[in-house]
């Protein structure tokens, strides 16, 4: 027994260097792994990008950049996705509220439903606008009677792009509302505040963050849609066509640098979301 | 009055969970309502701030009727066990919320603030964030909040639940002074007793939807109504009794009964409270002033400081029960407090023989049970009868008839019948509703709060659909009588139990029931899964040893402890093994035994696809009255 354990006792002492070598070679290797991947997938096209649109010199990339349709094509695109964002933003508020603090019939119903745009692709949800507003479509005849038009236009545009961002800010704003519970709603209720008045002062403070988030995202998704909008919006340059439409057509016709340097303007936009919904998410957190 | 409760009734679904509350509230008073979690004390709570509309009923709050308002309206105080501040808002902010929205000048809101912040112990902590404060002075800044705009009332839900104790302690201090400072009616919801006896002017106590009893503690304490009560306040020892000519027979004991101005039971049946300091400890040897109730051994002390408590255990008395059995015990377990004394040297070590002496006991009135007597379209005369021949034995303590299905007049003519033939029952109501029986049957138990339904069974081999009996034995969450053939005495009880709950449940309940009506028991078990051959017969408890080689060392347990139970009830019982297939078994027993009534435990079935039900199987194919037990024991 004795001879045992001195045996082992003098196995023992090396090991922790032998692992701790391991532990740096696994670090390394796990750490290269993660450059290469997000070298690959991002870095280098956005390298490529960047360099395609400066490619024939700095001046050429605001010459392509004052191209009215593409000026107008950025134009289209914030509006669609202030749109987007407005109108998510006070009926996707609605609609989590209503969710969490409802008890209705075909209340889980509607919760699942809510999540159909992230499942659907986007052509078929253009689709969809197309069939029910479409000449021929269920209300073709009623929207063609009083001269509105709604597919390829933007009102049209404006619905897919209000659809495939809806599911963000209800589905931020669901969790937040159920953890604060009902009670501080209805405190404010035996003191005085009206249905109103406790929306803006209580629920809304408590929920602001989730819905910010939820805001962001809703935009980052409607400036980067292209599917639903382009079934839609049939691409019509300089009236349906938005950013991404734009630097599709132009790639079509082979304006690489336009293309290009439509990209980075975007890239850069999506960028700033990207940092400030980073931001949002830390000081959400911290609050929280 | 500030605030009076007119037959409050609120449901969720079919089942009441506030259930007909009336209540007056004085002005000022601090009233708590008491009652374990579930019982429906914070929905009373909340229907009076306008947080839920009630269905019935009618909440007036200083003389106006609030039922319509909406809480804006109601100017009601409200605080929730998990404070809910404001937590984007100050703790000045917090407090001025309700001045704000009521547009009070800037200046009054910041003098009341402070005032109310000196109050409760946080001047100049308004500048804080709620997050900075601990539980404790979080609720009293939500108690602030509540009483900053001079509510009419203040309504507390469980104000305390989420602090530890040391907290909680000094926080009833705070709340009971800022309370008796600003004179605010106030209502508690609390199921903490000592919370309620130190805060409380009265107390109401709730259970299952309704308000019990409502007194100030010490009344409550000493003089309780009911059995719940009793057993809910403090720790109670209860007997039954018997009340004759002012004298309490209780076993061979005589005690007389000082005369009493409240409404005390005057003859029959009572429950004996012996609260702990009821009784006294005695040596055993000596002769004693007081008259003893038993002698037994000390089972265990607490030392509580001002006093001990001190659980003895006495050996079976005749005629001495207490009034609910701890299953598998013969034995009576007593708590006795002995107060220590500095020139006081006696001393109760574990197992030391002890006589317990009475000095002074309460009663009260047997908890009657609320039966439910169903007659469907048959309008079966033989069933009403015997039916009604069993009532004494179920000692009911009110009976509703209902009448259910057919046609109108036949509905009619048949509660006529039910009304001429139980004219002689005391507390009878009589009801009729058309539909589906089984449903309506099963609606009524649920809205009801009955204690136990009658139905009658049918015929045996009608197997094509299933009876009226079989649907509410199978759903019904109450213990259901099933009359069947043509007995009506109930000398001799089967107690089917299984070696589970249910079986426990149905041995108490078939105990107390044999106890009442004076029946012989038989205990039986069917072995079932077992091929092993088990004694057939097993004799009378305690006479043989009995079970001991039993193959199956939990099922003999579980048999010895449910003859011990009967034993404790005074019931003669049995204990009886058969092998074979539980239904049939049964079955056969019961035949060949000759006996009145099966007693079964029942599974509540939720699953229609469940195989079978051997509660319903019996009900079906038995030629006698099967009682089958579920749900509470009351």
């Amino acid at each position: 027994m004795a001879s045992i354990a001195t045996q082992e006792s003098v196995v023992v002492p090396p090991r922790p260097q032998i692992r701790a070598r391991r532990v740096a070679w696994g670090r390394v290797l796990l750490i290269g792994i993660v450059l290469a991947y997000l070298g690959v997938l991002i870095l280098w096209p956005l390298l490529a990008v960047l360099q395609g649109a400066f490619a024939e010199g700095v001046g050429r990339f605001f010459v392509e950049l004052s191209q009215p349709e593409l000026r107008r094509a950025f134009w289209l695109t914030l509006v669609l996705a202030a749109g987007a964002v407005v109108a998510n933003g006070i009926f996707g508020t609605i609609v989590a509220w209503v969710l969490v603090r409802q008890n209705f019939r075909g209340r889980s119903f509607l919760n699942g439903i809510v999540d159909l745009p992230f499942v659907v692709s986007p052509v078929i949800a253009g689709y969809m606008v197309l069939l029910l507003f479409g000449r021929t479509g269920w209300f073709g005849s009623l929207v063609e009677a009083t001269g509105f038009r709604v597919v390829f236009s933007w009102p049209g545009m404006l619905l897919v792009t209000v659809f495939v961002s809806l599911p963000f800010i209800v589905r931020e704003i669901m969790p937040v509302l159920q953890e604060v519970g009902v009670e501080p709603e209805l405190t404010a209720y035996t003191l005085g505040a009206s249905g109103w008045q406790t929306f803006w002062r209580v629920t809304l403070p408590n929920i602001r963050w989730g819905l910010l988030y939820g805001l962001t995202l809703t935009l980052a998704r409607a400036l980067g849609e292209f599917g639903a909008v382009l079934v839609v919006g049939g691409a019509i340059s300089g009236r349906t066509e938005t950013a991404t439409l734009y630097i599709f057509g132009a790639l079509e016709e082979r304006q690489y640098t336009g293309a290009y340097a439509a990209s980075v303007v975007l890239g850069l936009v999506s960028f700033a979301v990207l940092i400030g919904m980073e931001q949002l998410r830390r000081r959400s957190e911290v609050k929280r | 009055m500030s605030i009076v409760l007119e037959n409050l009734v609120k449901r969720y679904g079919a089942t009441p969970v506030v259930d007909h509350v009336s209540l007056e509230i004085e002005d000022g008073e601090l009233f708590v309502l008491l009652g374990a979690s579930g019982s429906g004390k914070s929905t009373i709570l909340r229907i009076i701030a306008g947080l839920f509309p009630a269905d019935e009923g009618t909440v007036w709050l200083h003389g106006r009727d609030v039922t319509n308002l909406s809480p804006q309206q109601r100017n009601v105080g409200f605080v929730f066990q998990n404070y809910s501040l404001f937590r984007h808002m100050t703790v000045a902010e917090n407090i001025e919320f309700g001045l704000e929205i009521r547009k009070v000048p800037k200046a009054q809101r910041a003098a009341k603030r402070d005032e109310l912040l000196e109050l409760i112990g946080l001047a100049g902590l308004g500048g804080r964030n709620p997050r900075q404060l601990s539980g404790g002075q979080q609720q009293r800044v939500a108690v602030a909040r509540a009483l900053a705009f001079e509510p009419s009332v203040l309504l507390l839900d469980e104000p305390f639940g989420a602090l530890d104790v040391k907290i909680r302690i000094q926080l009833r201090q705070t709340l009971k002074a800022v309370q008796r400072r600003l004179g605010v009616t106030t209502i508690l919801v609390t199921h903490d007793q000592e919370e309620a006896f130190e805060l409380a002017d009265r107390i109401g106590v709730v259970e299952r939807g309704r308000l019990l009893e409502v007194g100030p503690p010490v009344e409550l304490y000493r003089r309780p109504k009911h059995e719940f009560v009793a057993q809910f306040l403090g720790s109670a020892n209860l007997f039954a009794g018997n009340l004759q000519e002012n004298q309490l027979h209780l076993g061979s004991l005589v005690l007389p009964v000082p005369p009493s101005p409240d409404d005390q039971p005057s003859e029959g049946q009572v429950a004996v409270l012996f609260r702990p300091e009821d009784l006294t400890l005695l040596p055993t040897n000596e002769t004693t002033p007081v008259p003893v109730l038993g002698r037994g051994e000390v089972e265990g002390v607490q030392f509580l400081g001002t006093l001990q408590r001190v659980q003895v255990r006495l050996q079976p008395l005749p005629g001495i029960r207490p009034l609910v059995a701890n299953y598998g015990q013969a034995d009576v377990r007593l708590q006795v407090a002995h107060l220590s004394r500095a020139d006081d040297h006696t001393e109760f070590p574990v197992g030391q023989p002890v006589s317990v002496g009475i000095q002074s006991f309460h009663l009260l009135p047997r908890a009657a049970p609320r039966l439910l007597l169903c007659i469907d379209e048959t309008c079966d005369k033989e069933y009403i009868a015997s039916a009604t021949a069993m009532l004494p034995a179920l000692n009911g303590g009110s009976v509703t008839v209902f009448v259910v299905g057919g046609s109108d007049a036949a509905a009619q003519q048949c509660l006529a019948d039910a009304r001429a033939s139980l004219s002689g029952l005391p507390a009878v109501t009589f009801k009729a509703r058309r539909g589906a029986p089984a449903s309506e049957v099963l609606r009524e138990v649920h809205e009801g709060n009955y204690d136990l339904a009658i139905v009658r069974g049918t015929a045996i081999g009608r197997l094509d659909r299933s009876s009226l009996a079989e649907e509410v034995v199978q759903h019904a969450p109450i213990p259901v009588l099933v009359v069947k053939g043509e007995r009506s005495a109930l000398r001799r009880l089967l107690l089917c139990t299984a070696g589970g709950e249910p079986g426990k449940l149905d041995v108490l309940f078939g105990g107390r029931l044999a106890r009442r009506v004076g029946a012989t028991t038989t205990l039986l078990h069917i072995a079932s899964s077992q091929p092993q051959l088990v004694p057939a017969i097993v004799g009378e408890y305690p006479s043989t040893p009995m079970l001991v080689e039993s193959p199956n060392g939990r099922v003999a347990r579980h048999l010895e402890q449910g003859a011990q139970t009967l034993q404790s009830y005074g019931v003669r019982a049995e204990v009886k093994t058969r092998q074979g297939t539980v239904l049939d078994e049964i079955l056969t027993e019961a035949r060949e035994g000759d006996y009145d009534l099966i007693v079964i435990g029942g599974h509540l079935s939720t699953n229609a696809f469940r195989e079978s039900n051997i509660a319903a199987d019996v009900v079906r194919l038995a030629d006698r009255p099967v009682l089958v037990v579920r749900g509470a024991l009351n």
